[in-house]
């Protein structure tokens, strides 16, 4: 499928004597799957396989016998059906929702108003810019214990601050009602340094002159904000907003070390739910969890679709 | 021009060179897996005992064992939560290791996934172990696997703030003179008691000791003893005896919460002995009372050596000379001082508490255990185990009561249950 | 006028650096607090009783760990960069067969759950016998990096002028030096930004670490963090010390990088 380079350079060596142009087209299209090539046998080989694992592990009934010996049986959509039915599913799909929508604004807005925070360029603006992604470097388990510390009910630093204002305990991570919102709390913290560097990045991307013709016409900080900034950063807050919103679905680690998607459920999403069900006790579902699994590509695929039919028409214009 | 492309090149160049260089100088030390020197034969190990690297002396008995079984051993350490599913995974694709050291209640999980050989198909001997014990690796009247050590639970109380609150800890034989004392204990200014109430394992392993002291059956979840004991665990945390924290603590966090001094009685285990004794304070240790007198049953932690089937029956040989080195009497003294453990051998146990004579009433509450996956639950015990912590962390967070939480879980249970 | 707004933009650059950093504060406390203190009720904000045990035990076992993580992570940024920027190149530029379509797979392939690639990379690794490797597990940690990496790639490929491309194969460049000599030199900016993430996902990954380099000789920090939870107890100020000590050669780098990025855009090769 594939032409090595050199395949491709004699074909266009051919192609100019049929026609200048028809060649290069050509040239220019074998070429191009020359260079995807690497990325194509990577996704074959590891996205594809997986992703067939998965969708085959959602179709069979597998017990921790079956999945050892590898002969469960095929039971069609029965998995998705107990998924559906399941009391767990429509909590689930809500706080996927809210927490989803919850932390991508939070992290975007903040994201983009610290990357043009930064883009003023004062002293230290690159050290501290620097700084402000060391969230990520924490593994989770270590960012997801450190919130669990400082949100604990009693000896946590957070409720101590609240208690200094007068504010009465807060069951952070125990309470049927605030569980949903610490983990979302914690997730937008994670969150923030990707979009500010992606953000900042796109800020830089923006030709200094367009900004200088703005502040020459009078244009104040909001208005230039408003009618250049933002619009000029679109294509870039799309793929921000659209990767933002694939890395919040899969979002695992830091709900589960901190609530474990409790307490009665109240914190489980979709991703959780299915470690949950695959992992979560000492007996593993798997058929469940590959379901529940696939769900979430599927609300990811639909998503992304959206993504695409907005470029599309965006270049159309 | 030339010089400014190397550059960035020549830059990752040498910091992988360095990286190389830094991880290099160590590759020996790095990783938590041995290999011992003796023997041509390779053989897998796999334990939940990451905290021992390969200059413990675990690691150092494993690696001796293999040498007089005749092979070498390499020992790979995993999170106890992990190690389940890594087997499984392994052994799917034909990789399972030679020898497992795993968690009790498991053992019948991986025996029901015809995963393990039993003790029958290696033969090994588990009549020197005690019943009690041996009992959770069960399934189905045959044995896979045979203990390494037991641990089990009590009530350990700060004795200065018990004295100062003017309890007195002999007076705690059932639940009604316990809530008393942690009455006393909070009018006294600090918390009364404190446990793991955790969504997983953790949380039902504390709370088997009140279920199993209410009377209740593992089989019958909305019994009114069983609810009964759902009841207290919600009565102290609205009554203020237990910190709310309980929902999210494991076993170490309560225990560092009783460290902090505030704090009447904790739930906690054998293997909590070695930081007891740095205590600022002065502790005791009681039996959990059951409800109406007496010592509560507590279940059996602590792990099992297992074998896990392998292609080429010819390994069974030197695994099960293996499994009996690691688990001889001897052997077995030195193990489970370490970890902290009871020994499965009474006559072990006898030289335990000879050693240290403040063993004693673990050594009764060991005796006078269960498995969890005894009385042949086996493979139903985890499906229990998952409806009964979501049922008291519902009650315990007040998303519902203490019956209705029951009532879901044992619907729920009977349901998964085959 | 103006050095006076600079002095007071730093400060409050600096207040919020310190808000959003306020829990790596809490992780150093932590790190520096005696068992017995740890669930004080209140807590103390400042270690009143610090203890180095953790920062001993640290030095003592990790520092093998984080020689792997690094090794693990540099290689996992040549890999990525390796596979994505031609990609990104082709896309861009060379318009193949499929080019959208491919690029709606590579937004999809993020959205398989990391244990469900895990587990297939176990059988794949397993029958390659390349399980329980460091570079297998770069291999399985650039899968992280490379769909993001062709996407950042092409959308600024995409934004190079079809003007400088021409005035190179006037002068008779083929794709291969065009991309080279023309195109990599200007993508200084989306090399370093997909490098950066390369870079912190493969050093904070846990799931591929554990599922296929439990056993191996070259294990990275995540999986030696594990060195402190034991079976039944956890060894909280130890977890934390390594934490802060494997966050200070990743922020290092972090600073040094940023200032790549900082180091202005297009070289204005075409001037209007």
């Amino acid at each position: 499928m594939a032409m090595t380079i050199n395949g491709t350079q004699a074909a266009s060596r051919a192609g100019t004597r049929v026609s200048a142009r028809e060649g290069r087209r050509w040239h220019g299209r074998a070429l191009g799957l020359a260079y995807l090539a690497p990325v194509l046998i990577y996704l074959v080989a590891f996205y594809a396989y997986p992703l067939y694992r998965n969708v085959e592990l959602s179709l069979r009934d597998y017990t921790v016998r079956s999945f050892v010996s590898g002969d469960a049986p095929f039971i069609g959509l029965d998995n998705f059906r107990e998924v559906f039915s399941d009391p767990t599913f429509v909590p689930a799909v809500v706080h996927t929702a809210v927490f989803t929508v919850a932390s991508i604004t939070f992290q975007y807005v903040i994201g983009f108003a610290l990357a043009i925070f930064f883009n003023r360029n004062f002293r230290l603006s690159a050290t501290l810019r620097a700084l402000f992604l060391v969230p990520w470097l924490l593994p989770l388990i270590v960012s997801a214990s450190t919130w669990s510390w400082m949100l604990n009910s009693e000896s946590g630093v957070v409720n101590s601050a609240l208690g200094a204002f007068g504010v009465p305990q807060v069951n952070w991570l125990t309470s049927p009602t605030w569980s949903l919102v610490a983990v979302i709390i914690a997730n937008i913290w994670i969150g923030i340094p990707f979009n500010l560097v992606i953000l900042y990045s796109g800020l830089q991307n923006i030709p200094g002159d367009v900004l200088e013709v703005a502040a020459l016409d009078g244009a104040g900080g909001w208005k230039t904000f408003r009618h250049i900034t933002f619009p000029l950063l679109k294509p870039v807050s799309a793929i921000v907003l659209l990767l933002g919103f694939v890395y919040t679905l899969k979002v695992f680690d830091i709900i589960w070390i901190m609530t474990r998607g409790g307490p009665a459920s109240s914190s489980t999403t979709l991703s959780t739910w299915s470690y949950q069900l695959g992992f979560g006790s000492l007996l593993p579902h798997f058929g469940a969890a590959a379901a529940v699994g696939n769900i979430l590509i599927v609300v990811a695929l639909f998503f992304g679709l959206l993504y695409i039919r907005y470029e599309r028409d965006r270049e159309a214009r | 021009m030339f010089h400014t492309r190397l550059r960035p090149l020549g830059l990752t160049v040498a910091s992988l060179a360095v990286a190389c260089t830094v991880a290099g100088c160590s590759t020996s030390d790095a990783g938590s897996d041995s290999s011992a020197s003796g023997g041509d034969k390779q053989y897998t190990f796999w334990d939940p005992y990451p905290q021992f690297d390969e200059s413990s002396d675990w690691a150092k008995l494993v690696a001796s064992c293999g040498d007089s079984a005749g092979v070498s051993i390499k020992r790979t350490a995993y999170d106890t939560s992990d190690l389940t599913n890594k087997t499984l995974l392994a052994a799917q694709q034909g990789a399972a290791p030679d020898i497992i050291d795993i968690d009790n209640p498991v053992i019948s999980t991986l025996a029901d996934a015809g995963v393990l050989a039993s003790a029958d198909d290696l033969g090994l001997d588990t009549s020197p172990f005690a019943e009690n014990i041996t009992a959770a690796g069960v399934l189905d009247g045959k044995t896979y696997g045979v203990p390494i050590g037991a641990n089990t639970l009590a009530l350990y109380y700060n004795a200065d703030l018990l004295a100062d609150a003017g309890v007195d800890p002999a007076s705690v034989t059932d639940w009604d003179s316990l809530n008393a004392a942690l009455a006393k204990v909070k009018t006294a200014g600090a918390t009364g008691i404190t446990f793991s109430g955790i969504g997983t394992e953790e949380g039902s392993f504390q709370f088997l000791p009140w279920f199993w002291g209410a009377g209740a059956d593992l089989k019958e979840l909305d019994s009114a003893d069983a609810v009964s004991a759902v009841q207290l665990w919600v009565d102290w945390l609205d009554k203020g005896y237990a910190p709310n924290s309980v929902l999210n603590n494991t076993q170490t966090t309560a225990w560092q919460e009783f460290e902090a001094g505030k704090v009447g009685f904790v739930e906690n285990g054998t293997w909590q002995m070695g930081n007891a004794a740095k205590l600022g304070f002065k502790y005791g240790v009681i039996s959990i009372p059951a409800k109406d007198g007496g010592a509560a049953p507590a279940p059996t932690g602590g792990e099992f050596v297992a074998a896990p089937v392998q292609k080429d029956t010819d390994r069974y040989e030197a695994t099960t000379k293996i499994i009996n080195c690691l688990t001889s009497p001897d052997n077995l003294l030195t193990t489970d001082t370490t970890l902290s453990y009871i020994a499965p051998i009474t006559s072990v146990q006898q030289q335990q508490v000879a050693k240290d004579p403040s063993l004693e009433p673990w050594v009764t509450a060991v005796d006078d255990a269960k498995g969890r996956t005894s009385d042949n639950l086996g493979t139903d015990y985890p499906i229990i185990s998952e409806q009964m912590w979501g049922a008291f962390q519902s009650a315990m967070s007040g998303s519902a009561s203490a019956e209705s939480a029951m009532t879901t879980a044992q619907e729920a249970a009977a349901a998964k249950v085959k | 006028m103006n050095v006076r707004r600079s002095a007071w933009t730093t400060c409050l650059g600096i207040v919020f650096t310190a808000v959003m950093l306020f829990p790596v504060y809490w992780m150093l406390n932590v790190s520096l607090t005696r068992p017995a203190d740890m669930r004080q009720d209140p807590p103390n904000l400042v270690p009143l009783h610090p203890t180095f045990a953790g920062y001993q035990a640290v030095l003592r076992d990790q520092m093998p760990y984080l020689g792997n993580s690094l090794l693990i992570g540099l290689g996992t940024v040549l890999l990525t960069l390796v596979v994505a920027a031609p990609a990104g190149y082709s896309l861009s530029k060379l318009r193949p067969p499929g080019g959208r379509s491919l690029t709606f797979v590579l937004l999809m392939a993020q959205m398989i759950p990391g244990i469900i690639m895990a587990m297939g990379f176990y059988s794949i690794f397993l029958n390659l016998g390349v399980i329980n490797t460091w570079w297998g597990l770069v291999v399985a940690d650039s899968t992280l990096a490379v769909p993001f990496g062709v996407l950042i790639f092409t959308a600024f490929m995409s934004g190079i002028p079809d003007e400088l491309m021409g005035a190179a194969k006037m002068d008779g460049a083929g794709s291969w030096r065009t991309f080279w000599h023309i195109v990599i030199p200007i993508s200084r900016n989306p090399i370093v930004t997909v490098s950066l993430f390369a870079f912190l996902w493969a050093w904070s990954d846990f799931i591929f670490a554990s599922t296929l380099n439990s056993g191996g000789a070259r294990q990275p920090i995540t999986l030696g963090i594990y060195r402190y939870i034991g079976n039944n107890n956890q060894e909280w100020n130890s977890i934390m010390a390594t934490a802060v000590v494997a966050s200070i050669p990743a922020a290092l780098l972090l600073v040094v990088a940023q200032r790549y990025v900082a180091a202005g855009v297009t070289a204005g090769a075409v001037k209007d």
